[in-house]
Formats: C-alpha cells, structure tokens, sequence
C-alpha cells in the first residue's frame, strides 16, 4: 500500500530529484526509486514496479509518465498533475536559459568538468539501480529466468541495437506466454 | 497560429516515440526539412544543450521550440513534452485494479526486467562519456558503494560528485601549472 503523502510533498520530492539528476531519464528515474522506496517507502517495489513498467510502455518521455503514474497512485488525479508539473517545469526553465547562454557556457571549462563528474554519479546511480528494480523478482527458487530476461534486453539493445520499443514489446509478449507456475 | 502547428507537430512527433530521442526524426522532417523553422544546427544544439542539463533528454523539443519561436515556442515544447505523459493514468488506473491477476504480474514483471537491462545498456554510453580518466572511475566506485551502503540523500552524492570532480581537476591544473 502507498503512503498518504501530500500534494506538497509530492511537488518537492519530484522537484527535487527529477529536475537535477545529470544522465537523462534513466538516471533520474534510479534517483527516484530510492527516494521513493528505499528512504521515504512511500510506494513499495511492486507499486514501483507498475509504474515503471507501465510508463516505458506509454509514448512520449518515460521518466515524465513515471512521475505522473506514481503521483497517481500517492493521491490521484491531484496527485498525478501536480507530480508531472514539479518533474518538467523547472528542469524546463533550466534549459531554456541553458538555451540563452548556449555559446557561453559551453565555453566554460568549470562547468564543464562539474558535469562529467555528476554524469559519472549518474554512471554509478543506474548501475546500482538497474540492480536494485530486478532484485524484488529475483528468488532463491527461481532467479535463472528473471536474470535471463535483464540479460537478453541488455544484449538486444548494447550488441545488437534493438530499438528500446520492441524489445520491451517482446518482454510483453513474453509475459504473456510463460507459464504461471514458473514465476 | 504558428504557436498551435508548432505545439501539434511536436506533439506528433513525441506521442510517437517511446524514448527521448525517439522523436528526433520527425522533428527533423517537420522543422527543419518541411517547415524550415529551425537548421540542422540548431537541432543538434538542442541536443547537446539536453546533455549538458539535468532532467529527461526528452527536454530537447523545449530548445527546439525555443528555436523556433522564442518563449512561446519553448512554452509549446514543453506542452507537447508533458502531454503524452497523461496516457498513462488510465493504464495505471485500469492495470493497477488488475493487478493480483497473475497473468498481469507476469507481464508488468517481464517488463520491468527488460527495463532493466536496458537501464544497464543506457549506462555504456553514459560511462563511456563520463570515465574518461582513473578519477572519474573512482568517483564511480565511491558512489556504488555509497548506494549500496548508504542512505544519503542522492543529490547530496551527485553534488559531491561534481565538486570532487572540480576540486581534482582544478589542483592538477595547478600542479601541472608549477611543473
């Protein structure tokens, strides 16, 4: 079960940490799942789970789709705005007068060599995460498959480039067509 | 009127595709082949300038709005930015009501799995941008462990991580400045 947050407490978490997380989507979305499980446990890993899943099957930005699904599930339609708005509002604002200054901060050294050390903690945070979203379905009695299915995705998109869509398209597919009891 | 073929082109472009990216050919054909509100450099700029941001990479067609038509076009990009991301409550409404059923499990819990793995392929180009030398290595090993060890708030080790990053640069800077 979810906590009961509110709706400013929704707005801080996804201002906080779905706004300055260097490293894209991915990254960000590593940064949520341990604010929002491990520290605050304001959703559990199988809300996580759904939201995850579900927002990588919905078009447009992943990492927008999650915030709203998981403001969703914390407190509704409410819920639901208010996290997409703390998620894409300031990190908006931040690009467009990264924008603006385009020439003269990418001329910056500093701000440079700041950024290559924040996507390298990036680096680290979706390695660790990527660990930590499979591990709730990896069991004792039956990891071979669940380790099987990380392997195939990361070998389909790193060696053999498969648009992101199909693969998760055919994990889909795979899910319907595994028996149950094998779980 | 410009402002709403600018706001439905993007949004086609991204309530077509299902990652950053994704979208970037058909903001290319629409707005820069078709539409010639924006050069190719411009488009790559917006891309570069996503890099050089926090938040989703998806971030890029608020540049290209901007490009094409100032504020108000940056306004319009972030529209067609957030609106897809709505679909995405009846799923979870009608997925979540579902979700006991094991066959739902099944499915929700194949995709977080493959999620996975790509999660750990989006990391590759990510480490090879990034660990360019054995600091930033080591920065990338120090923030495993504290993950894994601790609860610090994460912004406060992405923050370590790029003050780490200067402080090391700026001192071999000067080292290499007295020699």
């Amino acid at each position: 079960m979810s906590k009961r947050v509110s709706v400013l407490r929704i707005a801080e978490l996804f201002i906080r940490y779905a706004n300055f997380t260097f490293g894209g989507g991915s990254a960000s979305t590593a940064v949520l799942h341990r604010e929002l499980v491990a520290r605050k446990g304001w959703i559990d890993d199988s809300q996580f789970g759904l939201c995850y899943a579900l927002s990588r099957l919905t078009p447009g930005t992943n990492l927008l789709a999650f915030c709203t699904s998981v403001g969703w599930v914390l407190r509704g339609f409410t819920g639901a705005v208010v996290a997409l708005l703390a998620a894409s509002v300031p990190c908006a604002i931040i690009v467009v007068l990264m924008t603006v200054g385009f020439n003269q901060i990418s001329r910056n050294p500093t701000w440079m060599i700041v950024i290559q050390g924040a996507t390298t903690a990036a680096v680290g945070i979706t390695v660790v995460t990527c660990w930590t979203i499979a591990k709730p379905h990896v069991k004792r009695t039956n990891w071979i498959l669940p380790l099987m299915l990380v392997g195939l995705a990361f070998g389909a998109k790193a060696l053999m480039n498969i648009s992101s869509v199909q693969i998760l398209f055919a994990a889909v597919i795979v899910g319907l067509l595994l028996p149950i009891n094998r779980r | 009127m410009k402002l709403v073929v600018l706001y439905l082109v993007l949004l086609k472009a991204t309530i077509t595709s299902f990652a950053g990216l994704a979208s970037l050919p058909v903001v290319r054909e629409e707005l820069v082949v078709k539409g010639q509100l924006l050069t190719d450099t411009q488009l790559n700029e917006a891309v570069v300038i996503t890099r050089m941001t926090p938040g989703p990479v998806g971030l890029y067609v608020v540049t290209v709005g901007y490009y094409a038509l100032g504020i108000p076009g940056a306004c319009a990009g972030w529209l067609a930015m957030v609106s897809p991301a709505l679909s995405v409550i009846p799923l979870v409404h009608f997925v979540g009501k579902k979700y006991d059923h094991p066959r739902v499990r099944m499915v929700l819990q194949s995709v977080v799995l493959a999620s996975a793995g790509l999660l750990l392929a989006a990391s590759i180009p990510l480490a090879t941008a990034a660990l360019t030398d054995p600091l930033m290595l080591l920065i990338a090993l120090v923030t495993i462990v504290l993950l894994l060890r601790t609860k610090i708030d994460t912004l406060w080790i992405i923050l370590a991580a790029g003050t780490t990053s200067y402080v090391f640069s700026t001192a071999r800077l000067l080292l290499v400045g007295l020699i």
